[in-house]
């Protein structure tokens, strides 16, 4: 198990540990008098610098994890699949959500000898401000398609479209940034387009630019029955997933964990309650610290608000604001502006909390809360987005749609930890089924095996 | 000598058991209901292995969870459109008295239309989520265990998925068109047992997480071994 050194973890400060002195409890009913709390560092040591990338992990180091059997699966169905070659296409080789899973998805799908390619299209800041906007139209926010827009989408896809050979077997474009490369298909391939984001409501003048290109590949790939559109092609769900090997998941010894919850502040003779996302309206953090406030005058608690995104994001930084505001100077809430490459800390934090929150009033997936519970933790989050897929409320966590709810169900979490224990045992179960690595791996090879006519 | 004569240690079975398993993908389809009166018109259009993905797969899905989930129609019923007695109703639709999907559509069909009668004011009341209908598409896997004899089942028993298990214990009826399992059957008609058979078939999966299942075949099992 890997541990960062005392050396990762000295140097100068990045973050900020916001505290503040003690005040009395506005407790109805108060609450027990809290043990000597741990000195909180007015500058906590965390990594200055991201840490080296590690090389992505082989399928036998998941087999502790899913057993032997869930990995024999995916060796047999890659069997099928000798020979056959797949191109994936997407519009960044760095940073975000879906080139972090073709870092981990591609080698997997190479070991098991199914020719993997992963290609990477390019294209001017034009391309790139188009493709923002329609990223944002096409997830609702408004926009006007302008003719120029349209060309300038049109062109750079062109040029991908002569730059990049499709010889492979089956092609996958990733989101909608590509997505007219279908142009180059032959009817000899199959083209799969993978949507990674919610297209429930979307500019209807940038879908009804968009569809045509979709209708014409073989198939289409959502991450939530409730992200898609009606399509004349077949749809598909995988679920995004999680690497319960990566530093964000793994496990951390508990000497680790105490190191972390020290140089924070936290007291872990003490129930936790935690939220980990960026500083951003959506996620509701000023709800989130209503929620604790209404929940603390009747049970004893502490609240974590770690996150980032309020240093190179001017929204952030207001948000931020807005939460030191509500905060006020309650010793009992800690918040953490982390940058991104603290994601051991996370994990830390998430471990030692009793209860993880996320509050949130739009999402996408909510990846934060698959992690949340693929630590076992009892969980409470907004039912939006893709959360309900992963919440089934009082079966792998809580559901809620208000901060009263919420509310509600810290405190009653907190006093039924053996309710919140199983929550926590059916969330990590759940979690083991439908949002992993090897699990989506499996979606891969089955979705390849099926566009090759061999299914049942 | 003929299976059923042999002490069951060492009894060789007529053929042998291959353990399986089965790999599913979800689509989404067409149908989506957001009350009542369109879950009905859904389940009476929608493709079977829809009806198979939302009750049979389903199980499979929450293998982890001992109690309070049947199939997704009941906890929708339940948890979306606010009806217990509803979801009370479908929950209580046991996949195992189904040798057809057929029969199982017709059955929750049924359950629906008899509720919307007594109670047609729910019919178009907006549900707080929709429910998409999903459907499974499959595809069938062998593993590396195979069964001569009572003790290679239980070795396999111990060490397949509850994928498999599932494959074998709970989806086999549709394949077998009988109120049975693989197990059972091999149990009966390759080792000549048939009160172990029997009592593989009084297994209560909604009452026991799939792991639960597995230990209590194997004690079944390990019992007639003695």
């Amino acid at each position: 198990m890997m541990e960062p050194t005392q050396s990762q973890l000295a140097g100068e400060v990045t973050s900020q540990a916001i505290t503040s002195p003690e005040v009395q409890h506005p407790s109805a009913i108060p609450a027990p008098a809290p043990a000597a709390r741990p000195e909180r560092r007015k500058k906590p040591r965390i990594r200055q610098t991201p840490p080296e990338p590690v090389p992505p992990p082989h399928l036998d180091d998941y087999k502790g994890i899913v057993g032997e059997a869930s990995i024999d699966e995916l060796r047999f169905l890659a069997n099928g699949l000798k020979g056959k070659t797949v191109k994936m296409v997407n519009s960044t080789a760095v940073g975000g959500g879906v080139a972090e899973m073709l870092n981990q998805m591609v080698p997997l799908l190479n070991e098991v000898e199914v020719k993997t390619h992963w290609e990477v299209i390019t294209g001017g800041n034009d391309f790139f401000e188009v493709t923002k906007a329609f990223h944002n139209a096409l997830q609702g926010s408004d926009y006007q398609l302008t003719q120029q827009a349209r060309d300038i989408f049109l062109m750079h896809n062109q040029i991908n479209s002569q730059r990049i050979q499709f010889n492979e077997d089956f092609v996958v474009i990733h989101d909608p940034q590509p997505a007219a490369l279908i142009h180059s298909r032959d009817d000899s391939r199959r083209w799969v387009w993978r949507c990674h984001i919610d297209l429930s409501n979307p500019s209807r003048e940038v879908w009804e630019f968009l569809a045509p290109f979709i209708e014409r590949y073989d198939a289409a790939i959502f991450s939530s029955q409730s992200f898609t559109r009606q399509l004349a092609i077949p749809q598909y769900l995988f679920y995004p997933c999680i690497d319960p090997l990566s530093e964000k998941n793994k496990e951390l010894e508990d000497s680790f964990i105490q190191k972390v919850c020290d140089e924070f502040g936290i007291d872990r003779s003490r129930p936790i309650v935690t939220q980990v996302s960026r500083f951003d309206r959506a996620k509701d953090p000023v709800g989130v610290i209503e929620a604790f406030k209404q929940a603390r005058k009747y049970v004893d608690c502490q609240l974590v608000l770690a996150g980032g995104g309020a240093t190179d994001d001017p929204e952030g930084a207001a948000v931020l604001k807005e939460v030191l505001e509500a905060a006020g100077d309650d010793p009992d809430i800690i918040i953490l502006d982390l940058p991104p490459w603290c994601a051991l800390e996370i994990n830390a934090l998430q471990r030692a909390s009793t209860l993880i929150v996320q509050k949130s009033i739009r999402e996408g997936f909510g990846l934060t809360v698959t992690e949340a519970l693929w630590k076992g933790k009892p969980t409470i989050a907004g039912a939006v987005g893709g959360i309900p897929n992963q919440i089934i409320h009082k079966l792998t966590g809580a559901l809620v749609h208000s901060v009263d709810g919420c509310a509600y169900q810290i405190r009653y979490l907190l006093t039924h930890p053996d309710f919140a224990r199983q929550l926590g045992h059916n969330g990590r179960e759940h979690v083991k089924e439908n949002f992993l690595m090897t699990t989506n791996v499996r979606r891969w090879l089955l979705l390849l095996r099926i566009l090759a006519g061999q299914s049942k | 000598m003929t299976a059923a004569m042999a002490p069951t240690l060492t009894r060789t079975a007529v053929k042998p058991f291959y353990f399986n398993t089965s790999a599913h993908l979800l689509r989404i389809t067409r149908q989506k209901a957001t009350n009542l009166a369109e879950l009905l018109q859904a389940l009476r259009e929608c493709p079977e292995n829809s009806i198979f993905q939302h009750t049979f797969r389903t199980l499979q899905e929450h293998h982890f969870i001992r109690e309070g989930f049947s199939n997704d129609f009941a906890h929708w019923a339940l948890s979306s459109c606010n009806e217990p007695s509803l979801a009370e109703n479908l929950a209580s639709v046991d996949v195992r008295e189904f040798t057809s999907v057929a029969q199982l559509r017709e059955c929750f069909v049924q359950i629906v239309e008899k509720f919307l009668q007594r109670s047609p004011v729910s019919a178009t009341r907006g549900a707080r989520e929709t429910f998409y209908f999903c459907a499974a598409d499959t595809i069938v896997i062998p593993t590396s265990f195979v069964a001569h004899s009572l003790p290679e089942f239980a070795e396999g028993l111990r060490h397949v998925s509850v994928h498999s298990l599932h494959h074998h214990f709970i989806e086999a009826r549709l394949r077998l068109r009988l109120m049975s399992n693989d197990f059972s059957q091999w149990l009966l008609e390759d080792l000549g047992l048939p009160d172990a058979a029997r009592q593989l078939n009084r297994i209560d999966i909604y009452t026991a997480t799939m792991e639960n299942v597995r230990q209590q075949i194997l004690r079944i099992v390990e019992r007639a071994l003695l």
